[in-house]
């Protein structure tokens, strides 16, 4: 069986992978970034008493969960020229994949702000800090510290997702794949060469997450003096 | 100082402040009493606006709660509040936590609010501990550190809120005695307490609650040996016993 595996077409291939990799990674960070963008923008809007930013934010956060990736990727593919606005796909993609994890990234950064305790708070209220003082100096911090490891899973999930782009003719990671499947016959030695890939990028992304940890100064003080 | 003029307050159907009247001077201290349940928690909450009264007037350093041309987080600057539960920030170190709101709130150049707070620090008797995480330190540390942060806002009230309740019994005494000291300075206080020492020790004035009203206020050595109400006095034979 493995006499049929061709390790000299996935070296012959290799530069088309990198290219492909190399749009994987800074098409999701893109993406990654405008969820995030996407995301705390949601999460203020639904944190707010008043319905007026509440409702419109939980009916977006609810539509893009109910519906497929693909669906949402087609319409603003397919649909979007047809109702007068042309972008390229690259563009769409890092929309889409914008679009569709800022809802999710919203629900982890509602979740991280709702954990911290009331007394944070007041205590910020009490030394006359401003909504955005509080925000900023006390609460984020702190909600930074319980949402990593979730953002670190959603960040995950959008690698992955950003795969669906090869259907829209994005040159990244599995459009490599395909082709080479395609070109010659070879789906075993293309899908399982981009599957080592994503697990690298998986194990690059653990690592970030643990640094950006350290960065913030998040390592829990434990030690007892 | 402080000034409450007939404030009713209701949580629902329940009527948490009844009809308040009292008055505080500048340099007074006073200490609030009186079982669980009685207001006299929601009664300093009102203060700092962290609760909002519903009716009757409230005035706070001459400026009157509620009234659009009171800038709350202006006033707020004005009136420190130490928390039964502390709230520290867990993010934050020691002399962080002290500096924060003068750097950001009142736009204190670090370099000048860090001095200032090392020397708050030291005040309450923590000099070495200003690197510390409240995760690091003891409760009745993390109560001086509270209470070195709201003085590091330079107020001219400063409200206790039950700030010994969470200690172990241990602990209580250095809390205590830092804020003798802030006391003995000369500070305005409201202390929600328990503590006869202490407000025998600094108080001027001892005020008691029940069922959300005041019914009864004297002089500290007059209030605990000579108590002139029923309420009180079944109060205090239930604190004093053991």
């Amino acid at each position: 069986m493995l006499e049929n595996f061709s390790f000299r077409t996935i070296v012959e291939y290799l530069p088309l992978f990198g290219q492909g990799l190399i749009t994987t990674v800074w098409l999701s960070a893109l993406s990654f970034a405008g969820a995030l963008t996407v995301g705390i923008v949601l999460a203020a809007m639904n944190l707010q008493r008043g319905w007026l930013f509440r409702v419109p934010a939980k009916a977006y956060i609810d539509a893009v969960r109910a519906t497929p990736l693909l669906a949402q990727l087609y319409f603003l593919y397919f649909g979007l020229p047809r109702l007068g606005l042309v972008l390229p796909e690259l563009v769409v993609g890092i929309i889409a994949l914008s679009l569709n994890s800022g809802a999710y990234v919203a629900e982890i950064i509602r979740a991280g702000i709702l954990s911290i305790p009331r007394g944070q708070v007041e205590a910020g209220v009490a030394s006359g800090m401003t909504y955005v003082q509080r925000i900023r100096l006390v609460i984020l911090p702190q909600a930074f510290k319980v949402t990593i490891p979730p953002l670190l899973g959603q960040a995950i999930v959008l690698v992955k997702d950003s795969a669906l782009l090869s259907l829209i003719s994005v040159s990244e990671l599995t459009r490599a794949g395909q082709l080479l499947a395609s070109d010659r016959f070879m789906p075993a030695e293309g899908f399982l060469t981009i599957a080592a890939f994503y697990l690298l990028l998986y194990y690059c992304l653990k690592g970030l997450a643990a640094l950006s940890g350290r960065w913030l100064g998040l390592q829990p003080a434990r030690s007892s003096t | 100082m402080i000034e409450f003029r007939g404030v009713n307050k209701w949580f629902g159907a329940l009527n948490v402040l009844k009809d308040i009247t009292l008055s505080v001077e500048p340099r007074e201290v006073v200490v609030v009493c009186g079982p669980s349940g009685s207001g006299k928690s929601t009664l300093i909450r009102c203060i700092n606006g962290l609760e909002a009264i519903k009716d009757g007037d409230l005035l706070v350093d001459s400026q009157r709660l509620g009234d659009p041309a009171t800038n709350m987080t202006q006033l707020r600057t004005e009136i420190g509040f130490v928390f039964q539960s502390f709230n520290l920030y867990p993010h934050k170190t020691a002399l962080e936590n002290v500096t924060l709101a003068p750097i950001h709130v009142r736009k204190i150049p670090r370099a000048e609010a860090e001095k200032a707070g090392r020397e708050l620090l030291a005040k309450v008797g923590l000099a070495d501990k200003v690197n510390a995480y409240p995760a690091q330190l003891s409760g009745g540390q993390q109560q001086r550190v509270a209470i070195a942060r709201s003085l590091g806002m330079r107020p001219k009230i400063m409200l206790f809120d039950e700030p010994t309740s969470a200690l172990d019994p241990e602990m209580i005494s250095e809390v205590l005695d830092v804020m003798v000291a802030v006391a003995e300075e000369g500070m305005t206080m409201m202390v929600v307490t328990h503590e006869m020492g202490f407000a025998r020790k600094v108080a001027q004035r001892v005020v008691f609650m029940d069922a959300g009203a005041i019914v009864e206020s004297g002089n500290p050595n007059e209030f605990f040996s000579h108590p002139k109400t029923d309420r009180s006095r079944a109060f205090l034979s239930k604190i004093l016993r053991h």
